[in-house]
């Protein structure tokens, strides 16, 4: 099982869209043009995975190919983590 | 003068006009396109003074689609993409648009609540055909007809609707021109949604002088606004208070070099002076305009000339050239230096009214004369400083927000016996949404369940931030609530616990 696309699509969809029906997109649909993620939920996705994962993620990384879309997201904190998060 | 015509007389047709997801446009493709569009929506059937919308991201086709709806007479209708369906339905209905230019890219979802007859960005080539409808299409029967209709906050049972005219355009850009001291050298980041007056006015004033916009529809991610802005050495910058403060404080921002940024604007609500000393200090070689303005006054009213910043800090300024701008009491007339009064606005850039809304236009413009509803102080000098204001709306990450619209949604929650919602200083959002309410006795309902209904109902930016449950309110003798009261409680309370 994919646990962080998982973790992130449960975020996601919890705490930004608050769906009660699960996140809804597939893992490469991208936040900004499906309007998924808007400046104020990209605040909060960006607190989530630096207190989630234990990364300090820096104003250069706030980018589309590291943060638009789950699998982006996903692939980000694999390379970034210092913890082993089950790929 | 047809706004259309005006936009485009000075632009070269080689220049570049546009830069837009990597790709460049000059002034003669947007002629172009705007003239393939204006065929297409005639064949659509337009007439003049025909609504028609316009449904797109900032983008070539927006910019084109603007022009061609106001060179063929027809009045344009912004849509924010972000809208509810619902919302944009009614709102279609209200402004009378049967036809609208759309992005294809939001045709799932507003498939329900769009017009019948639809010109998407799927367009078909230009053919010379184009350019000989554009050059003998009618001249304007006079510049007060409407050239476009904004839409601001409302309820959809009281929509403020703002009619603007081609006159009403050009005088507005010409004014700001002559503030900022435009030349065709510019070259303007857009972060902001054309479908938003600021954002329009940016426009509106680039393509007049016949300089360039560089648009940048990713401000989610600030790295690519500020990366664009660098590789395509902007000159120019404009942002509502909320983006500022994710520049400077969420951003690299302040340690990146920008050396061809020089005119940086701000409007759309007030940014604390913490955060002007910071823009100061990051771009000491840039001119900072803070501006202060109404869609019901185009785009502009005011401004704060760059070499008073410091010494008048926290004022918007003067009025702008063309503009007259009064502090006035409840007599009608000028307050004392120091005095509490309301800001009124005589000038070309002044709106007719609303559309179909009788009674919130005679409310809001006398006699030609524009009630801001904002409450100002003047020092000596005659310079402006907003105190408060009198309308009931928020200013919300750049969203003008009705209150009445959000307590009339939470109020659907039958165990809810009142509701009142103000605004209250957020370095974030500029305004937090703050909602009181006084449940039904016994009821169980909940703040979490009060939050859910919003979220259910109404557009992200609209949701509370915080959902208070209260006693009472206080109220005037006539029964009414008084906001100014709550927003003195609340503030109290905000410092009581600082």
């Amino acid at each position: 099982m994919n646990n962080m696309e998982e973790i992130i699509r449960t975020f996601i969809a919890e705490k930004i869209l608050f769906s009660g029906n699960g996140y809804g997109h597939p893992d490469d649909a991208s936040f900004l043009e499906e309007g998924i993620v808007d400046s104020m939920g990209i605040m909060e996705l960006v607190m989530f995975v630096e207190e989630t994962f234990g990364i300090t993620v820096e104003d250069e990384e706030l980018v589309p190919d590291n943060f638009d879309s789950v699998s982006k997201l996903a692939a980000y904190i694999r390379r970034r983590s210092p913890v082993p998060t089950g790929s | 003068m047809n706004v259309a015509d005006y936009l485009l007389e000075c632009g070269e047709d080689e220049r570049v006009a546009l830069v837009a997801d990597r790709s460049h446009s000059t002034y003669l493709d947007i002629k172009k396109k705007a003239a393939t569009l204006a065929r297409e929506i005639l064949e659509g059937g337009a007439q003049p003074g025909d609504a028609v919308g316009l449904l797109a991201s900032n983008s070539l086709f927006w910019i084109a689609g603007y022009l061609a709806i106001m060179k063929l007479g027809c009045v344009a209708v912004p849509f924010n993409p972000a809208a509810m369906p619902a919302e944009l339905s009614a709102m279609v209905g209200f402004t009378g648009c049967q036809l609208m230019c759309l992005q294809r890219r939001y045709l799932r979802r507003f498939s329900e609540a769009l017009p019948g007859d639809l010109i998407s960005d799927d367009m078909p080539a230009y053919s010379d055909q184009d350019a000989a409808l554009w050059n003998n299409l009618p001249e304007l029967e006079s510049d007060e007809q409407d050239a476009a209709l904004m839409l601001t906050s409302g309820t959809t049972s009281s929509p403020r609707v703002v009619r603007v005219t081609h006159k009403n355009i050009n005088a507005n850009t010409d004014s700001i021109i002559a503030c900022l001291d435009l030349t065709e050298a510019e070259r303007i980041m857009v972060v902001l949604p054309f479908y938003y007056c600021f954002g329009t006015s940016l426009l509106h004033t680039h393509l007049r002088v016949g300089g360039s916009l560089v648009l940048c529809n990713s401000f989610v991610y600030p790295q690519t606004a500020l990366d664009l802005m660098d590789a395509e050495n902007c000159t120019g910058f404009a942002g509502v208070p909320s983006m500022y403060q994710t520049l400077l404080r969420d951003s690299a921002f302040p340690r990146r070099e920008f050396p061809h940024l020089r005119k940086i604007q701000q409007a759309g609500g007030k940014l604390p002076p913490i955060l002007i000393q910071e823009l100061v200090e990051c771009r000491p070689n840039a001119q900072i305009y803070i501006m202060y303005g109404q869609t019901e006054a185009t785009a502009r009213l005011s401004i704060l000339p760059p070499e008073l910043l410091r010494s008048k800090l926290g004022s918007v300024g003067h009025g702008i050239p063309g503009t007259k701008l009064q502090v006035v009491g409840e007599s009608g007339e000028d307050v004392a230096p120091g005095e509490v009064g309301e800001i009124i606005a005589r000038g070309d850039n002044i709106s007719p009214g609303y559309l179909n809304n009788e009674e919130a236009t005679s409310k809001k413009f006398v006699n030609g004369t524009l009630r801001t509803g904002d409450l100002a102080t003047v020092d000596a000098d005659g310079f402006i400083y907003i105190v408060d204001r009198t309308s009931d709306f928020i200013k919300s990450h750049g969203y003008r927000v009705s209150s009445q619209q959000i307590e009339e949604t939470i109020l659907q929650i039958t165990d809810l016996v009142a509701a009142a919602v103000i605004g209250e200083p957020d370095l974030a959002a500029g305004e937090a949404i703050i909602a009181y309410v006084v449940i039904r006795e016994r009821s169980q309902v909940s703040p979490d369940e009060i939050h859910a209904h919003c979220r259910q109902n109404l557009p992200r930016y609209m949701w509370p931030k915080e959902v208070i449950v209260v006693d009472s309110l206080p109220k005037s003798a006539q029964g009414k609530i008084v906001k100014s009261a709550l927003r003195e409680r609340h503030n109290a309370e905000l410092a009581r616990a600082e």
